[in-house]
């Protein structure tokens, strides 16, 4: 691997890749043509760039479309400069002097990957490459078995060539790779026979499965994680995410120091847990009637889109129509046109066509007003619609929350007259329990003890009052957000088509004019 | 209309109830039923006195009822009058033999059933009897019943018992409608010897099948057994039929066949309008005007329909003559009720024409009687409006009058009408015997099982062959396989009504090679379309055309699953041809090519020197560089490949041929109204300077609806334009290849045409000769094969076991024996062969030795003649010999072998084996 060291190693500048560029393009009477214009680098699609003694890949940013890249035989180091080519599908870096796969994060597109007699020692970094079906990593210092479980990740691969690596050296070096990577077809340029594959399956059928039931079992908890991921993403586009549990308690008590020592008093234990069941109750039904609005937000607005979606269907077919009926006539009156010898009858038709166009812009922008007034009353009901909906559901929630401030308030309550009782117990000396030093400690007087507890009682009001804030904040954003968006997207969408008919207008103006000036020309 | 006068009195059926109720409880006392029968009798007598008068009078009435029948309008007496006249006519059964006889029936090989009567059809014939008598008594206007004619022995036989209710082997005739066109087609159509009366005979179903002829009555019987086979709840039905109908007259009448189906205009369902619909933008005219407009355009509408209809109905109302006879022919159909099979509603069938018709149709002008297998029923019902008013709960003894009483029919009470009844002195008896009266239902039926041969079955008409003439159109039927060129059917429809101008022809065919199944003639424009079934060798669907000539106007249509290309059509004219496509990967969906007119010139050359001057009209460029000018332009449409983007997704291409020009025409975008165009000019010219002119922007015109940067370079536009021109060259060569197609298809199409060859169903082991063939080859060798096994199976112990007591089982020493004297009887035949041959050996030996002694004697002396005798003995002798040694020694060879072998096989002898065992 040492071979080409004694040269000098060459910089991949832009000389260097245009000449390749001009030199691998297009060739006979396409090449003059690619001469005279000149091609650009982002349209090249295969570049070939062996033997060169490259050290370092650089300056290839602009090959945003490249499919194909060669740089074999030369001097690399390290894989880098390929970021921006995002749809390679085949790479070659065979027979450099790479010590470490890396950078080749973003080629996702990548199906072949030949890194034939490098210096590598180990496979990994290859996350991305999803599409990979040939692998060449031959002539390597891969020394580790462990090094193929890896590849188990690609499910295309098909093809992997690792002869000429300390690992292929080892015994059962086939039947490992048969074994472990069951779909591969080639394996160092032989096709893997069925006979192979059995012999495989019976040596190591113990370990490849548990490795399966291993790996079966990381799938299995990657799609739960994933399940429950979506459906809290559901619960919160319903704004209603942690409210199916006692969530929202937990966390009033969860910053609560004075409330849990508080809950070591007689009495309060119990008092707190129904507490706690009332407040569940109250917390799911907020949770239900939430994700009931949701379903009808959503069931509105898929209504909404389409009838806006059919609306705008129906205009485009009648502008289709139109156009195609103006088309016919456009390419029967130019032909005729050309075909007049007379002036006076020429400038005529000229006139009369020139009128034909105008005729069709009328057309066309009184089906583009029409649509717009339409859409505009459509969309006007639409949002009355969702403002009524989006209050009724605050509106609910609020009275929920009201319910159990209610309920936080009739707990405070209890809460301090069970205080006040145990403060007066202990004063006498009846009390027969014992309690906490720190729990002790709050009975040192009576306004310690009602401070405690209104500590305790202002937290759980403002985690609530926050909870309820959060709701309607989020609600109202996304309500308003809709509408802007559907609004914007209304106005894009009445632009696009205006753009678009002025363009095309523009262009058959330009034809007749054409044909005005040539015959002028005449 | 009036043969089935009204009768307004009811109570008469129950009358002839009670009397027939009676009539079976008392059979003993044959005495009371004497008198009643004398009674009858003696009424019978004075109008068999006045018979030759009522005759005449019968001739004379016919009149007066005709004008009835013009003028309904009479007055009440005018009618009561009419009515009494009437009442005195009466036409009884005639006695004479019936005209219509086949002499050719030969009764004597017909089953006794058929010769004569069991007890209990005797009984039942009485029965039957009486209750005619009792009928004609109580109803002496009506005319008398048709319940006992004679069959084909002269026997008389009721007419329920005639009917065989039978369910036919083939699946085709499990529906009522595929036996009624069976019935129709099988048999040829027969008129009654008297158009006024039901025939006096009533031959069986098998002899009917036999014969394929019959009248009315034959048919219905037929179709009756049938359909009662069938599970149907059918009946026979006496009755009036309208003279179409008798006369089986189907030419004013439309055929089925011409009939359109009716086309389902579906209301599209409207969705309700949804929530967010948008507002249709206003209308701004006037709702008024547009509604006078259609006021006027509807009225304008009626008055053209009017007009047609009133020039329709004279044309039908002259052709139209009226029937003199009308309301009085007899004729004979099938009712099926509903209820079985889920026939939903009542219907009746004309067994002529395979019709069904409503129960309320005109053609059907009264009902006398009715009956199936079971029972026999008379209509009480007023027919004075034919059969439309005719209720048929056949439960109801007010309506419908019943021979036999029967459980499985809804009765009303009896009680009431027995105090009503005439013998109140047998109430008593009559009330125990009821239970006994019910128990006796019909005799079996006296005819055989109906058959029909799987030949018949196929054959159906009678020879093979059907014609029904209808009105402006005619059909003729044929068996399969009649024809050699496998037609079925021909329907031919005439414009006029006297079928002189010929519309259309249309023919169906079977079991075509070609899988052809119909053709269509359209004689007014020449047009013929031939349809096919899949599995033509070009997967033809459909062809129509003019003439067979090449380069005219034809459609062609394919089964485009079958084929490679997906082509669904191919139109062509003289000038131009369309083709559509379906399914390709390319998803090219419509070629069309114009050609140009051809030059003259060279089709002149070309005609003569090639068969096919189409070809050379659009040879490729460089054959020969004149006839592109033939091929002008090429249009090509793509379906939208979602793969691609929309503006790079060619929706159209156009090449030009003639100017050098190729049109592109993109897909729409999903939210676009316009789509990208490009129009490539090509070039061939150099410049001033003489170069070659390798690609300008003016060569490329284009209108993009998003303008892109690569597309306006020169390179991306010149290679476009490089892969157009090759895909120029290949839509020629396609066009080129289809025509030649076109060609190939006309060639084979004449082939078949005139070869016509049929297939045969492999399952068909009559016609199918290979299958024959191979079959009675089977057959032989199965035969040879058993022939041998019988010699093989020569049994060398039997003359042995013979000699011991037949039945008995072998024992030990039995088995041992047989086994020594079987073995030794074989060496004991060896050794005679042995000494046979040593005989003979020996004998030709002497022989010879005595030949040689006498010429050793007589040598001097021989002529040379005798010498000659003697040496030719001598070698015959010789060889004799040489050869009775030769088999002298195979025989000493073989002959311990043979005797090995036998007893070898006695010891596996099955009979043996179990006992001789032991010694092995």
């Amino acid at each position: 691997m040492n071979r080409l060291c004694d040269v000098e190693p060459r910089v991949m500048d832009d000389e260097m890749l245009k000449l390749a560029v001009g030199e691998q393009g297009p060739r006979d009477e396409a090449g003059q043509l690619a001469k005279q214009e000149g091609i650009l680098f982002k349209d090249v699609l295969s570049l070939q760039l062996d033997f060169q003694n490259i050290l370092r890949i650089d300056n290839l940013w602009q090959f945003e479309n490249l499919r194909k890249l060669q740089l074999d035989n030369n001097i690399i180091e390290k894989i880098e400069g390929l970021e921006n080519l995002t749809h390679l599908v085949w790479l070659d870096l065979s027979f450099n002097n790479i010590e470490a796969i890396e950078g080749l994060d973003t080629l996702v597109n990548l199906e072949d990957l030949s890194l034939f007699n490098n210096r590598i020692s180990k496979i990994d970094s290859l996350d991305a490459l999803v599409k990979l079906q040939v692998l060449s990593l031959g002539n390597n210092q891969i020394g580790n078995m462990t090094n193929i479980i890896y590849l188990r990740r690609f499910k295309d691969l098909r093809t992997l060539s690792l002869s000429g690596n300390p690992v292929a050296e080892a015994e059962d070096y086939r039947t490992f790779i048969c074994a472990y990577l069951p779909d591969l077809v080639y394996l160092d340029f032989q096709r893997i026979d069925d006979h192979m594959k059995e012999l495989a399956e019976m040596k190591h059928q113990c370990s490849v499965d548990e490795l399966k039931h291993q790996e079966s079992l990381m799938q299995a908890q990657l799609e739960e994680e994933q399940a429950r991921w979506e459906e809290l993403e559901g619960h919160k586009a319903a704004f209603v995410e942690h409210l199916n549990g006692p969530f929202l308690f937990d966390s009033m008590y969860a910053e609560d120091v004075e409330g849990s020592q508080l809950s070591h008093l007689p009495g309060v234990g119990e008092l707190v847990q129904t507490y706690k069941d009332k407040f569940v109750i109250i917390c799911l039904n907020i949770f239900k009637f939430g994700m009931k609005q949701q379903e009808k937000r959503k069931a509105e607005l898929d209504t909404f889109m389409g009838c806006v979606q059919e609306a705008i269907q129906e205009k485009q077919e009648q502008g289709k129509h139109e156009i195609a009926k103006f088309e016919e006539k456009h390419l029967l009156t130019l032909s005729s046109i050309r075909d007049e010898s007379e002036l006076t009858n020429f400038e005529i038709k000229m006139a009369e066509h020139s009128e034909n166009i105008t005729e069709l812009v009328n057309v066309l922008m009184t089906l583009e007003m029409q649509l717009v007034e339409q859409l505009e009353e459509t969309i006007n009901m639409f949002e009355r619609n969702i403002i009524d909906l989006v209050g009724l559901f605050v509106e609910n929630v609020q009275s929920l929350m009201a319910q159990c401030r209610d309920l936080e308030n009739h707990h405070h309550e209890k809460l301090l007259e069970i205080a006040i009782s145990t403060r007066e117990k202990i004063v006498k000396g009846e009390l027969d329990e014992d309690l906490p030093d720190a729990v002790r400690a709050l009975f040192v007087d009576k306004d310690t003890i009602v401070n405690a507890v209104g500590a305790s009682h202002d937290i759980h009001l403002l985690k609530i009052d926050n909870r309820e804030d959060e709701l309607v904040t989020r609600v109202n954003s996304w309500r308003a957000h809709l509408v802007d968006k559907i609004h914007k997207d209304e106005i894009m969408r009445n632009r696009r088509r205006m753009k678009e008919i002025n363009q095309y207008v523009d262009h058959v103006q330009s034809e007749l004019d054409s044909l005005e000036y040539s015959d002028l020309l005449d | 209309m009036l043969v089935a006068p009204s009768w307004s009195e009811v109570g008469h059926s129950e009358c002839i109830y009670s009397s027939y109720r009676d009539l079976i409880s008392r059979q003993s006392e044959t005495q009371q039923m004497e008198v009643l029968k004398e009674k009858v009798e003696e009424e019978e007598e004075a109008e068999r006195a006045e018979q030759a008068e009522r005759a005449e009078r019968a001739k004379k009435m016919m009149r007066p009822m005709e004008v009835r029948k013009e003028d309904t309008t009479r007055t009440q007496e005018m009618l009561r009058d009419l009515e009494r006249k009437l009442s005195e006519i009466e036409v009884s059964i005639p006695e004479k033999p019936s005209t219509f006889t086949k002499d050719a029936i030969d009764t004597s090989k017909l089953p006794l059933s058929y010769q004569s009567n069991t007890p209990k059809e005797e009984h039942l014939l009485q029965v039957a009897d009486n209750f005619s008598r009792q009928y004609s008594h109580l109803c002496p206007d009506r005319v008398p019943l048709f319940l006992y004619p004679v069959n084909e022995c002269s026997v008389p036989k009721f007419v329920s018992t005639t009917i065989r209710p039978t369910l036919m082997p083939y699946p085709e005739l499990y529906n009522w409608d595929t036996c009624a066109q069976f019935v129709s087609d099988f048999l040829s159509a027969v008129p009654l010897p008297d158009p006024l009366k039901p025939p006096s005979y009533l031959y069986s179903s098998t002899t009917v099948l036999k014969y394929q002829e019959g009248n009315c009555f034959d048919f219905s019987t037929l179709l009756c057994s049938m359909l009662l086979g069938a599970g149907y709840d059918a009946y026979c039905v006496y009755g009036y039929g309208s003279q179409d109908l008798c006369h089986m007259d189907l030419t004013r009448e439309v055929c089925p066949l011409t009939v359109k189906p009716k086309e389902m205009v579906k209301e599209e369902e409207k969705a309700p309008p949804k929530k967010y619909a948008v507002k249709p933008p206003r209308d701004l005219t006037s709702r008024f005007e547009r509604e006078q407009e259609i006021k006027r355009q509807e009225g304008v509408k009626a008055e053209e329909e009017k007009r047609l209809k009133q020039g329709e109905r004279l044309a039908e109302q002259e052709s139209a003559k009226t029937d003199p006879l009308h309301g009085l022919r007899v004729h004979s159909w099938v009712l099926v009720l509903s209820g079985k099979r889920e026939v939903p509603e009542s219907f009746f069938i004309d067994p002529f024409t395979a019709r069904s018709y409503s129960t309320q149709d005109d053609h059907f002008l009264g009902i006398e009687s009715l009956w199936n297998h079971k029972n026999y029923w008379v209509n009480m019902q007023d027919c004075w409006n034919c059969c439309k008013d005719l209720v048929f709960d056949l439960g109801d003894p007010v309506r419908w009058e019943y021979l036999l009483l029967e459980t499985d029919k809804p009765l009303l009470s009896l009680t009431e009408e027995e105090d009503d009844g005439m013998n109140d002195d047998d109430d008593v008896e009559n009330l125990g015997k009821e239970d006994e009266d019910k128990s006796f239902d019909m005799p079996c039926s006296w005819v055989e099982q109906i058959e029909i041969s799987p030949e018949a079955f196929e054959t159906r008409c009678p020879n093979g062959k059907k014609v029904i003439q209808y009105k402006r159109a005619r059909l003729e039927k044929w068996a399969p396989y009649l024809n050699n060129n496998g037609l079925v059917c021909r329907l031919t429809t005439y414009e006029d009504l006297q079928c002189t101008k010929i519309l259309e022809i249309k023919e169906w065919f079977q079991n075509r090679k070609d899988m052809l199944e119909l053709k269509h003639i359209n004689k007014v424009t020449g047009l013929n379309i031939d349809y096919f079934k899949p599995g033509h060798p070009q997967a033809l669907r459909a062809h129509s055309y003019t003439s067979m000539q090449p380069e005219m106007d034809r459609v062609m249509e394919f089964y485009e699953t079958a084929r490679v290309d997906g082509l669904i059509k191919r139109e062509e004219t003289p000038r131009t041809m369309t083709e559509y496509y379906q399914g390709r990967p390319d998803l090219l969906s419509y070629r069309h090519v114009n050609f140009g007119p051809r030059i003259k010139k060279l089709s002149l050359n070309s005609a003569e020197s090639n068969p096919r001057p189409v070809v050379l009209r659009h040879s490729l460029p460089t054959s020969h560089p004149t006839h592109v000018l033939a091929c002008q332009k090429i249009t090509e449409r793509f379906s939208r490949n979602p793969a691609k983007p929309a503006d790079e997704d060619v929706a159209e291409r156009v090449f030009l041929l003639l100017d050098e020009r190729i049109q592109l025409r993109y897909h729409c975008r999903e939210d676009h109204l316009t789509a990208s165009k490009r129009e490539f000019l090509w070039r061939t010219e150099g410049d001033s300077k003489g170069n070659k002119i390798i690609m300008t922007p003016d060569m490329c015109l284009s209108f993009e609806v998003e303008p892109m940067e690569h597309t306006k370079k020169l390179l991306y536009q010149y290679e476009a334009m490089m892969k157009l021109k090759n895909e120029e060259k290949l839509a020629r060569h396609q066009a080129w290849e289809s025509e030649l197609e076109v060609l190939e298809i006309l060639k084979l199409r004449e082939e078949e045409e005139a070869a016509h060859v049929l297939t045969i169903s492999i399952y068909d082991t009559k016609r199918n000769e290979k299958s024959k063939e191979y079959r009675e080859a089977m057959e032989r060798m199965m035969l040879e094969e058993h022939l041998w096994q019988a010699e093989a199976q020569l049994d060398y112990l039997a003359p042995f076991l013979a000699q011991l007591p037949p039945g008995e089982k072998l024992t030990r020493w039995q088995a041992v024996r047989l086994k020594d004297e079987c073995l030794s009887d074989f060496k004991q035949r060896l050794i005679d062969k042995a000494n046979l041959i040593q005989a003979r050996f020996e004998k030709e030996t002497q022989e010879l030795q005595k030949q040689q002694q006498w010429y050793q004697e007589n040598q001097v002396t021989l002529t040379p003649e005798d010498e000659d005798l003697y040496l030719s003995y001598c070698s015959q002798a010789m060889f004799r010999i040489r050869i009775l040694e030769q088999r002298l020694n195979r025989h000493k060879e073989l002959a311990p072998l043979k005797y090995l072998a036998l007893e070898e096989k006695l010891y596996k002898d099955p009979r043996l084996v179990e006992l001789l065992k032991v010694f092995v």
